[in-house]
């Protein structure tokens, strides 16, 4: 019912003309992301100064760099578009395409980013409402200022810390083995068929990712429930709550129901404003906890001068971006009665 | 001096707000050290200078007994290494530890020292259980004296000099944090103008121009900043940076100026433009239009100049922004390459904190945190006071 409701809302001309005027940007994220990698030379920057003029000219015909920029240009928007990087091999790891190394680091990338992107928003909205409702008292002072404080410590920090004390202080020390300082393995190595491969699969994620998920919630927690305050606080004077109140609402029917779907919009905007900082988030867990997922792959790619790499990820980073974007529009009107489309 | 303004609705705002009138405090003293550096109270090389056994602790405390044991005998062994050398005394000579200078002694006094030196190390190692047992920190003490003979008597102003510089301890290299971390100072300001100044400019320029003008103007720079905002944050500061590698400009600051302009200039352009949107259909911007004045001069003298509270508060927001990117840009070893930051700082002490060795990384977050969490303030009272709307 619910969902036959909502699947009925989706205004579906409006998103096609949304993705249609991103397609635009998209191709000019493409010519960026293109031209910046060709600023100098890709080619000579992995070769290396010594390379004789042979090895360098069997290298661009090999990667396609010889050819005109408009031809790669489109060649690229065409393997973008059917994701097929299958052809193309990255230069660091000899006998793996792009296609191959994008598809492998997916995983470990989403098992990091949507628990902890679920998490952050549902701690933090709750944390806010609390706040907001408690506005004045020593919780709400008490919280503003450890928000205020958390924002002002370096990310990087967090994980130094975060991996020191929930990983290696626990193991070295006292023996327990609870998380790991870094590493990663897949949690389905194969289909799962029985109750116990969802069994190994819940414990290799708490085993390897639940240390990062849990550094990234308190990292966003700061920003967020601040935000979320500063919107709640909004909400706490308008007609409506007084109106509820007049009517003999209780206070959490109040917090919880009329409050929270009339502050739908400004949480929407902000879990999705969040992504792109999950995925650089994630991106230092990645690196620091030694996840194979997308972000590491990129800066070990950047290490390794590994060009065609780079651009592939890039790319694809950035197309997951843009759709985010568009389906937070279509959120609103979906969530949002009072949103009208043009 | 005409001190009008203070008596302005948004100035008597700012001065009722206490904790904003401190943070700009601290952050005016953040500055003066950063113009204290500038003309030289440290320079890089400084910076650089071994001044003692590496992983001192801060405060003048003292590493537990195995770790201290390891820092007085790193003394003995360079000046062991300096005595069995071709040219004693050149290299003898050529050893210092910050203020620290070999004492002005024979060679045969000095290798007396050393030899007398060797032999409580030689005592104290046999111990067992060096950490726990009790006669350990007079004897090691007592080898520390020895040490103290091996150096010349410092001034009181050296010793005033030496004291500072061993303040906050020393890192994996034996160099001052304390240095470190002022110079960084210095780092964090030049990287936050700047960048935040171009960026704030060039923005504002674009948003304001964009809904000025409309038409295809406007159309050309919503394309160009929803391109570049399509492209998560750090992904295109690291892409950006990555460009820049490599080539002439490899080793300054430059490939982060222009990664971190070409990233922070979508915030302020979009908000700008919206007030433009909302400014141009001011009376006075009418009027200007009535009086025949050409566009581009209505643009710059009457639009422009009416949202720089908004710009204000956005470069306040971008110079926090550009710290904390410093930071991991740095990380990724992508940043700031040739002297301290705090994000080299940061990413240093990561294998230190393994060993226990928490100062090197607790000094660069305070300075850092105390600066971050000043412009956090400001920022927000300046949002107050300029633009109430802003949730």
């Amino acid at each position: 019912m619910f969902l036959t409701q909502t699947f009925a809302r989706i205004p579906w001309a409006y998103t096609v003309r949304r993705l249609v005027y991103n397609i635009p940007v998209y191709m000019g994220v493409i010519l960026l992301v293109m031209g910046c990698l060709r600023m100098h030379d890709p080619i000579y920057s992995y070769l290396g100064k010594n390379a004789t003029e042979q090895q360098y000219e069997k290298f661009a015909e090999k990667s396609g760099l010889d050819q005109p920029f408009v031809y790669q240009y489109f060649s690229f928007l065409g393997k973008i578009v059917t994701f097929n990087f299958v052809d193309d091999p990255s230069w660091d790891k000899p006998g793996e395409s792009v296609g191959e190394l994008i598809s492998k680091s997916i995983g470990p990338s989403l098992a990091i980013t949507i628990p902890a992107l679920c998490l952050t928003s549902l701690i933090s909205i709750v944390v806010g409402l609390l706040s907001a409702f408690n506005r004045g008292n020593l919780f709400d002072k008490s919280l503003v200022v450890t928000a205020v404080l958390g924002m002002s410590v370096s990310f990087l920090v967090y994980i130094i810390f975060g991996q020191y004390f929930g990983a290696f202080v626990p193991k070295q020390h006292f023996g327990y083995d609870i998380f790991s300082v870094s590493g990663y393995e897949p949690m389905f190595p194969h289909f799962p068929t029985s109750f116990a491969d969802i069994q190994y699969a819940i414990n290799t994620w708490c085993y390897y990712c639940m240390l990062p998920v849990m550094i990234s919630v308190i990292v966003a927690m700061g920003y967020d429930s601040r935000f979320y305050r500063a919107v709640m606080v909004e909400e706490t004077g308008k007609d409506y709550i007084t109106t509820a109140k007049a009517k003999g609402a209780s206070q959490a029917k109040i917090m919880f129901v009329h409050m929270l779907m009339n502050a739908m919009i400004p949480i929407i905007t902000r879990i999705m404003t969040t992504v792109p900082f999950l995925i650089t988030g994630s991106l230092l867990l990645e690196v620091f906890f030694g996840i194979p997922g997308m972000g590491r792959q990129l800066i070990l790619a950047i290490g390794a001068k590994d060009f065609p790499v780079i651009q592939a990820y890039t790319a694809v980073l950035a197309a997951a971006f843009i759709v985010s974007n568009v389906l937070t529009d279509v959120l609103y009107a979906i969530v949002d009665p009072r949103v009208t489309l043009r | 001096m005409n001190f009008g303004f203070l008596q302005t609705r948004t100035a008597r705002k700012f001065l009722r707000n206490k904790l904003a009138l401190g943070a700009s405090f601290i952050i005016a003293i953040y500055f003066v050290f950063a113009a204290l550096v500038m003309c030289g109270l440290i320079t890089l090389p400084q910076t650089e200078e071994r001044i003692g056994p590496k992983h001192i602790p801060g405060f003048y405390g003292h590493a537990r007994p195995e770790v201290r044991l390891e820092q007085v005998a790193s003394y003995f062994e360079k000046v062991e290494i300096a005595l069995d050398s071709t040219s004693p005394e050149a290299t003898l000579a050529e050893i210092k530890f910050g203020e620290l200078r070999v004492a002005n002694k024979s060679l045969e006094e000095l290798r007396q020292i050393v030899d007398d030196g060797w032999v409580f190390y030689d005592e104290l190692t046999e111990q067992e259980n060096l950490d726990v047992s009790p006669n350990v920190i007079p004897m090691i003490e007592k080898f520390e004296q020895k040490k103290a003979e091996l150096f010349a008597p410092m001034t009181d102003f050296q010793a005033t000099k030496q004291m500072i510089y061993l303040s906050l301890g020393t890192d994996r290299q034996g160099r001052s944090i304390a240095l470190r971390a002022i110079y960084s100072i210095k780092v964090a300001f030049q990287i936050g103008a700047v960048t935040s100044l171009i960026s704030v400019l060039m923005g504002s320029f674009l948003g304001a121009a964009a809904a000025f003008f409309g038409g295809w103007v406007d159309h050309v720079v919503i394309w160009l900043y929803s391109t570049f905002s399509s492209v998560p944050n750090l992904v295109l500061l690291v892409v950006l940076a990555y460009t820049f590698s490599g080539t002439m400009f490899d080793g300054t600051l430059v490939p982060v100026y222009v990664s971190f302009c070409m990233t922070f200039w979508i915030g302020p352009c979009r908000v700008i433009r919206g007030e433009t949107l909302k400014i141009k259909e001011l009376e006075y911007v009418h009027a200007a239009r009535a009086m025949g004045f050409n566009r581009v001069y209505i643009l710059l003298r009457h639009i422009i100049p009416n949202t720089a509270h908004l710009m204000l508060v956005n470069f306040s927001l971008l110079f926090i922004g550009a710290i904390k990117s410093e930071v991991i840009l740095s990380f990724l070893g992508l940043g700031v390459k040739k002297g301290p930051s705090w994000g080299i700082m940061i990413s240093q002490a990561k294998s230190e904190v393994i060993t226990g060795y928490f100062w090197q990384i607790g000094t660069a977050t305070i300075f850092m945190v105390g600066l971050v969490l000043a412009f956090n303030i400001l920022t927000d009272a300046l949002q107050d006071i300029l633009d109430p709307k802003h949730v």
